[in-house]
């Protein structure tokens, strides 16, 4: 037992390693984005894209918007660069700005009557990007698409990226007691969506 | 408790906010209601669905050259991408080459001195003005030097090409040289303030190279005229 405890604190010790050099590396690319060095700042995108276009994809239904709003994030993150201390990962400074980008954008856009999409592959506008195959005939990424945006929202940062009521009212600019209820609100109709 | 109270519950139930009697109310009536216990299957093969979905999702192509794109004019971006090969004179050279004018005599000018340049309008006092600078930075100062050389060469083809344009025209474009001279020389007294401010740079650079980019339209109009 004692053996098997060693090689689990073992373990622990070189993931805790790996952290360590992860930060550190991050942290010397944050600098030199920061200095204006933009193949730093790719690095850091090219370790972020998919957690932010996930993000984007999730809270806008919207392949082809999610791609526009990916983009806005990582210029926008450039821009306010210079304010990023180092005190947290970052990715966890990237995710209010996601978060941010991807509600307002959204909410700007269907504001207006009608959208241009301006992309150099319009094929791409076809395609949907790479998710889990849906279980027994249930897509649930289709079902969240129907969601009401609120509710949409709040389902997407509590049940599938795992953030709390108090970290999402914060996010959002909600009461903890509005994001329960649009929870709750969520859940009922993609209940209803998986038993029918 | 009846079958509404509980669907109130059941989310902080399954979530583990619940406790004590709260946690108990809702195990007794889920373990005598059997349509609540459908609906308590039901939550949680969602749950699990939801929880199933990967938070990383990579995008159908790749977005990096269109941020890139967006991000990549300012000096300091052009001093990293020359790592790569890419020459940070390369603007400036392209302006004057395309227009035919890799003859032109540039006369390097510090940019640390007052000077005013003359459009080649009808008007002999038509002028723009460019500001003093105090950039510290070494790179940005020679980013600047290579804009401000660009641009003194175009103004120079431009000079040669007096009389092509109508009057009107060029009355337009000095007024537009001279809110872009304006704005540099606004951007420099910020980065007075703020000199290790990147945006501040990036924005210095922008605003010389649109200038560069006007000149070199109109260059390129009288040209082909």
């Amino acid at each position: 037992m004692e053996g098997l405890v060693g090689v689990v604190i073992g373990d622990t010790r070189i993931a805790m390693r790996e952290d360590e050099d992860r930060r550190a590396t991050e942290l010397r690319l944050v600098r030199q984005a920061q200095a204006g060095d933009l193949v730093a700042f790719e690095r850091l995108y090219r370790e972020n894209e998919r957690k932010v276009f996930g993000l984007c994809f999730r809270l806008s239904s919207d392949p082809a918007l999610a791609e526009e709003l990916t983009q806005e994030v990582f210029v926008r993150a450039w821009r306010k660069l210079s304010s990023f201390r180092g005190e947290s990962a970052f990715s966890s400074w990237l995710y209010p700005l996601t978060v941010n980008v991807a509600l307002s954008e959204r909410r700007s856009r269907r504001r207006r009557d009608a959208r241009i999409v301006a992309t150099e592959d319009p094929a791409s506008l076809e395609r949907a990007p790479r998710s889990p195959a849906p279980e027994a005939g249930f897509d649930l990424e289709k079902a969240m698409a129907a969601l009401p945006p609120g509710a949409r929202a709040v389902f997407v940062l509590h049940d599938v990226e795992g953030r709390t009521h108090e970290e999402i009212a914060k996010l959002l600019g909600l009461a903890p007691g509005t994001s329960k209820a649009q929870l709750h609100r969520a859940r009922r109709l993609l209940r209803e969506a998986l038993a029918s | 408790m009846t079958c509404q109270e509980l669907d109130l519950r059941l989310d902080d139930w399954l979530d583990g906010a619940l406790a004590g009697d709260a946690a108990r109310e809702v195990e007794m009536h889920l373990a005598g209601c059997a349509a609540c216990r459908e609906r308590e299957r039901q939550l949680r093969q969602l749950l699990a669905h939801a929880a199933a979905l990967p938070r990383s999702v990579a995008p159908p192509r790749d977005l990096w050259p269109g941020i890139a794109e967006r991000i990549g004019s300012g000096w300091s971006s052009w001093l990293a991408w020359g790592a790569r090969g890419f020459q940070p004179l390369a603007l400036a050279a392209a302006a004057v080459v395309v227009l035919g004018l890799a003859a032109l005599v540039v006369t390097r000018v510090a940019p640390e001195r007052v000077r005013t340049v003359t459009m080649p309008t009808a008007s002999p006092s038509a002028t723009t003005l460019v500001a003093e600078s105090s950039v510290s930075d070494p790179g940005l100062a020679q980013a600047e030097r290579e804009y401000e050389e660009a641009a003194r060469a175009l103004l120079d083809a431009l000079q040669r090409r007096r009389g092509v344009l109508p009057d009107e025209d060029l009355a337009r474009v000095e007024s537009h040289l001279q809110v872009i001279d304006r704005a540099i020389a606004q951007v420099r007294a910020e980065l007075l303030k703020e000199p290790d401010n990147p945006e501040l740079g990036r924005m210095l650079v922008d605003t010389h190279k649109k200038k560069v980019e006007v000149l070199r339209r109109v260059v390129r109009l009288s040209t082909a005229l």
